[in-house]
């Protein structure tokens, strides 16, 4: 009886020890910014780095996130979008760099995705199922345009042409939010971990036991439980982000009215239910999901693969679009 | 150690088997057992208020600098109902099944699997 104790005894020490074993482990914290939930997950050996390097890491987006709120009075865009049609305004560099690359992303687009969406996103109310008459869309239009965005560089001013524009940086504000924290975080010395702006994900290093972070994308027509996500992503230094038509939508008369408006038309984009894309820098990720959806798949996946980039893209049939990269990065779940 | 071993009647063996099946099993039942997305967890100043089912329909007022805000659990999905903050951008989120409404105005944090223990299993993080 004494031998079995013994043994009993040895047998829970060692599982102790295995899972108390020194070394890097994961340190993960969520706070909400940018009216979302940012978590962010470092590999270090110490808790106390890890804390300060993550809670760094949140005041550099919650800094950001000031600057470019749309609905915050204070904030840069507001002043831009206040000074629509009247005057420049000297923005700082992080909120300049944000507009240069959304307006990277809306020329390469060919405006599928357009920052200055503004007066046509504003009329909808997707919880009350409000959308605004033929006549309201059609009026608002000629204020969509990325081309009436003037940036001065060396100045450091961004001016709106029109009266009446209005500058959204909603569409790649959480991407560009993860590069920063990410940027922050290696500063700090950490090496390894995972930035989640809500969806918009950017992973760098490998996890503690020497994988790829795991990061599941959703299923953009879930039926149970069960049946959440589509595929799993394995990442190290690769950024992912997803829209869909999903989100943010109501059904009327049988059509689904979702957020993702289609600049040229300002009404929402048919040709996709979601699109997931991998990219080397949260930004365009994020960037890149509105304009693929924008276009279609067809013309989407052209988008890109011509900028170097992966996606997944579920059209609005439920057929199922890759580019050749993702296959050896993504996992579909049985069924898919 | 073989004399230990000898001397162990069958009872004690049974016994050790049991207590080292006991012990690995409750190491997975715990796994097993952690919440999986099924909680509406309710923040207020950064602090646990409500967790609640979210197969269990309810509607509750959460008070705030800004008055009530109404949250709705119905069907498996949750919402800001009603919402007296400046610009209710946490009313027209709408319905979720995951992820988080954010009524910063009102300091208040709904979420729905978008926090740790809440992530499908082995996952580090959800797009979509």
């Amino acid at each position: 009886m004494k031998a079995v104790k013994v043994l009993t005894v040895l047998l829970l020490l060692t599982a102790t020890a295995v899972s108390c074993s020194n070394g890097p482990v994961e340190y993960r914290k969520t706070k909400p910014l940018m009216d979302t939930i940012v978590t962010i997950t470092v590999v270090s050996e110490s808790d106390r780095k890890a804390d300060e390097a993550i809670e760094s890491a949140f005041s550099v987006i919650s800094r950001f996130s000031d600057k470019i709120d749309f609905f915050k009075h204070t904030s840069e865009l507001s002043a831009v979008n206040r000074n629509a049609g009247i005057a420049a305004v000297t923005v700082s560099p992080e909120t300049l760099g944000v507009i240069e690359r959304a307006l990277y992303i809306a020329k390469i687009s060919g405006g599928a995705f357009d920052p200055t969406i503004g007066p046509e996103i504003r009329m909808w109310d997707f919880a009350k199922k409000v959308r605004p008459s033929d006549e309201e869309i059609r009026k608002n239009l000629p204020l969509v345009n990325y081309r009436d965005i003037v940036v001065d560089r060396s100045r450091s001013t961004v001016f709106l042409r029109k009266r009446g524009m209005l500058m959204d940086l909603g569409g790649i504000a959480k991407g560009y939010a993860a590069d920063l924290a990410l940027a922050d975080l290696k500063k700090e010395g950490i090496a390894a971990g995972i930035v989640a702006a809500a969806g918009d994900i950017r992973a760098f290093g490998l996890k503690p036991g020497g994988e790829a972070w795991r990061v599941g994308i959703m299923n953009p027509r879930q039926k149970s439980k069960a049946d959440e996500l589509i595929a799993t992503a394995r990442l190290s230094n690769k950024a992912v982000s997803t829209s869909g038509d999903y989100e943010r939508y109501f059904i009327e008369n049988g059509r689904r009215y979702h957020h993702i408006l289609d600049p040229k038309t300002g009404y929402p984009a048919a040709g996709c239910r979601s699109v997931t894309v991998i990219s080397d820098d949260g930004i365009f990720a994020d960037g890149f999901t509105t304009a693929v959806f924008v276009l279609g798949p067809e013309k989407g996946m052209r988008l890109v693969r011509d900028c170097g980039a992966d996606a997944l893209i579920i059209d609005r049939d439920g057929g199922v679009h890759t580019t050749p990269g993702l296959k050896k990065m993504v996992a579909f779940e049985n069924g898919h | 150690m073989k004399t230990v071993i000898r001397s162990t009647t069958l009872a004690d063996k049974l016994l050790f088997i049991a207590l080292t099946t006991a012990a690995v099993a409750g190491i997975f039942y715990s796994r097993e057992a952690m919440p999986k997305g099924s909680d509406v967890i309710i923040e207020v100043d950064g602090r646990t208020a409500y967790t609640l089912a979210l197969d269990t329909d309810r509607v509750l007022s959460v008070p705030g600098p800004y008055g009530n805000t109404v949250v709705e659990i119905k069907g498996g999905r949750v919402r800001v109902k009603e919402a007296h903050c400046p610009n209710r951008l946490c009313e027209k989120q709408g319905w979720i099944t995951r992820g988080a409404i954010v009524c910063l105005p009102n300091h208040i944090v709904i979420s729905v699997g978008g926090k740790t223990e809440n992530l499908p299993k082995g996952l580090d993080a959800v797009t979509g």
